[in-house]
């Protein structure tokens, strides 16, 4: 139905970052106007122009994930609520922001997007709770995926299993922050 | 194995490395230990979460580069030292100040031509939505065209096009047309035509100028009276934000438009009308508007010209009173519909069903007369 759209998502699902620049650059005028229309700055509406199209990146990546809407549409109507809601957040916002495009799942879209975000402010957080050296050896296996025989030396263990070792328990404290937060969070 | 030996394989099984012999065993605790199955998939999902932050991270600098090379700013230099930060910053920001400044600047302007031109002429803001042709008659001398081409075929040949249009709906079986006064006001004799029931004369029955809103009477002997309507006329007032829709001839084709009841009242306070963030044109006034099980609820009006996708409605329920007062030889023949038979469809199908029921509104006045 949206062929154009539609190889735009396959593109990206291969991590095609020339695609999502050229993609990025193409909606955001859109989404500037709509914010600066609406007692917002150039710099909020990078801020949420930017979080409706991770959430549409990170969207894309799942498997199952079919194109019902224009993408231009979700990226609008997506950027539409995230910005009505920091407005309700700050209080300065009284009026209505014309609805002109939007899609038919976009209520558990914004749901899912604020779960979302919701655990990776816990995730932040905890990361920040854990406090070194563990942060950063787990930066460097899962973030930078570094070997294990490289943050042993690295970090000055006797043997690769004094560092795994290390690497559990840093994991299985981070774990537990993560977890406890994000229950005080429900409560 | 201890715990962590264990956790330790199944990431390796994650990411399909873990070696054949290891993955049958794991396999097998997965599938047998229940606990241990459960404590498996929340560290996988954990590490998801994980994974995931740090490519969201990892995006969000992508993107930070993007909008800084559309800001024509050239890349800020990788580990800027600490003492240049704060020209530093000054330097990546001023292309966006300077366009935050730009946007004040347009803004303010805009305001005071506003307001201005709001002292200057307060009729500017409300406008009614009949087409008048001749006033597009440049752009659209192709539809003037089928118009006249249309009249040689019509059973009831008219000299002159129409020289205004708008939309009206059946509001009972036998032959009572609701549309808006404007419509009509200076009408020489009244067309109503639709795919099924063709070109048909009405006369004027009852106007209501007040309220906008007038019921016409199909004349033509080639109308059979229908044995009901689909659709009922609300009494109750719709509340707000209840999804409406609509359908109306902007153009010579019917054109569906959807949005919602904004405002509980009209074009300054108009108790009499809704306010809809309904998409209308000229063309479409007169029309029906309509709530998700089809019934009505208003009849398009007009729009507030200065905001843009700010319309207005006429209440089902002034249509009501407006019909109370036909006289009553002529009330007792006219039958309001009211049974909903559309509040289980789809909307394409009530959709598929309404659209013979509204017809687009010719009116043909002396041209000598304006």
């Amino acid at each position: 139905m949206y062929h154009f759209d539609e190889l735009i998502v396959s593109e990206l699902r291969k991590k095609n970052r020339d695609v999502l620049r050229e993609l990025y650059k193409t909606h955001f005028p859109m989404i500037e106007s709509m914010v600066c229309l609406n007692s917002g700055t150039v710099q909020e509406a990078k801020d949420v122009y930017q979080d409706a199209v991770i959430a549409f990146h990170e969207r894309v990546q799942d498997p199952d994930f079919v194109l019902s809407c224009k993408i231009k549409t979700y990226l609008y109507a997506v950027s539409r609520r995230l910005w009505l809601k920091r407005l309700n957040e700050k209080k300065r916002f009284y009026g209505k922001i014309e609805e002109t495009e939007t899609f038919l799942e976009i209520e558990s879209e914004m749901t899912d997007i604020e779960e979302k975000e919701q655990s990776f402010q816990h995730l932040a957080i905890a990361l920040d709770e854990l406090g070194e050296p563990c942060r950063s050896i787990l930066e460097g296996f899962y973030f930078n995926g570094q070997t294990m025989d490289q943050i042993r030396d690295k970090f000055g263990y006797t043997n690769t299993d004094n560092a795994k070792n290390q690497k559990y328990k840093c994991l299985q404290r981070l774990k537990k922050l993560f977890f406890s937060s994000n229950n005080k969070n429900h409560e | 194995m201890s715990e962590q030996e264990w956790l330790e394989k199944l990431e390796q099984y994650a990411e399909d490395t873990l070696p054949l012999q290891d993955r049958t065993e794991l396999q097998w605790r997965l599938n047998n230990d229940e606990v241990f199955s459960q404590k498996a998939k929340e560290h996988l999902d954990f590490l998801k979460t994980l994974k995931a932050f740090d490519e969201r991270k990892k995006l969000k600098t992508e993107l930070e580069g993007y909008h800084r090379s559309m800001t024509s700013e050239p890349a800020t230099h990788e580990a800027p030292q600490k003492e240049t930060k704060q020209i530093g910053a000054w330097k990546k920001y001023w292309p966006m100040t300077a366009v935050a400044a730009s946007v004040a600047l347009i803004s303010t302007f805009t305001t005071l031509y506003l307001t201005q031109s709001l002292e200057k002429d307060q009729k500017a803001y409300y406008k009614e939505l009949g087409r008048r042709v001749e006033q597009i008659k440049k752009s659209q001398s192709r539809i003037l065209a089928d118009i006249a081409e249309s009249k040689e075929k019509a059973t009831p040949p008219s000299p002159v096009p129409a020289n205004y249009m708008g939309t009206g709906f059946l509001i009972s079986p036998n032959g009572y047309v609701a549309t808006s006064y404007h419509i009509i006001k200076d009408a020489d004799s009244v067309y109503i035509e639709n795919k099924r029931f063709g070109s048909l004369k009405v006369s004027v029955l009852i106007s209501d100028p007040g309220k906008d809103v007038s019921i016409l009477k199909i004349e033509n002997d080639l109308f059979k009276p229908l044995t009901s309507l689909p659709y009922t006329i609300l009494a109750s007032e719709s509340s707000l934000g209840e999804e409406v829709f609509t359908l109306g001839f902007p153009r010579e084709d019917i054109v569906f438009g959807e949005g919602s009841i904004s405002a509980s009242t009209g074009y300054k306070q108009d108790s009499a009308a809704y306010q809809i963030s309904v998409p209308v044109n000229p063309g479409n006034s007169g029309g029906p508007l309509f709530n998700s099980k089809g019934d009505v609820v208003g009849i398009i009006s007009g729009l507030q010209t200065e905001t843009s996708g700010t319309a207005f409605a006429t209440k089902s329920s002034v249509l009501l009173q407006t019909v109370k007062e036909v006289p009553d030889s002529v009330s007792t023949s006219m039958k309001l519909p009211l049974n909903n038979s559309l509040k289980n469809l789809t909307r394409v199908q009530q959709l598929g069903k309404w659209k013979d029921y509204v017809f687009m509104i010719r009116v043909y006045s002396d041209p000598s007369k304006n």
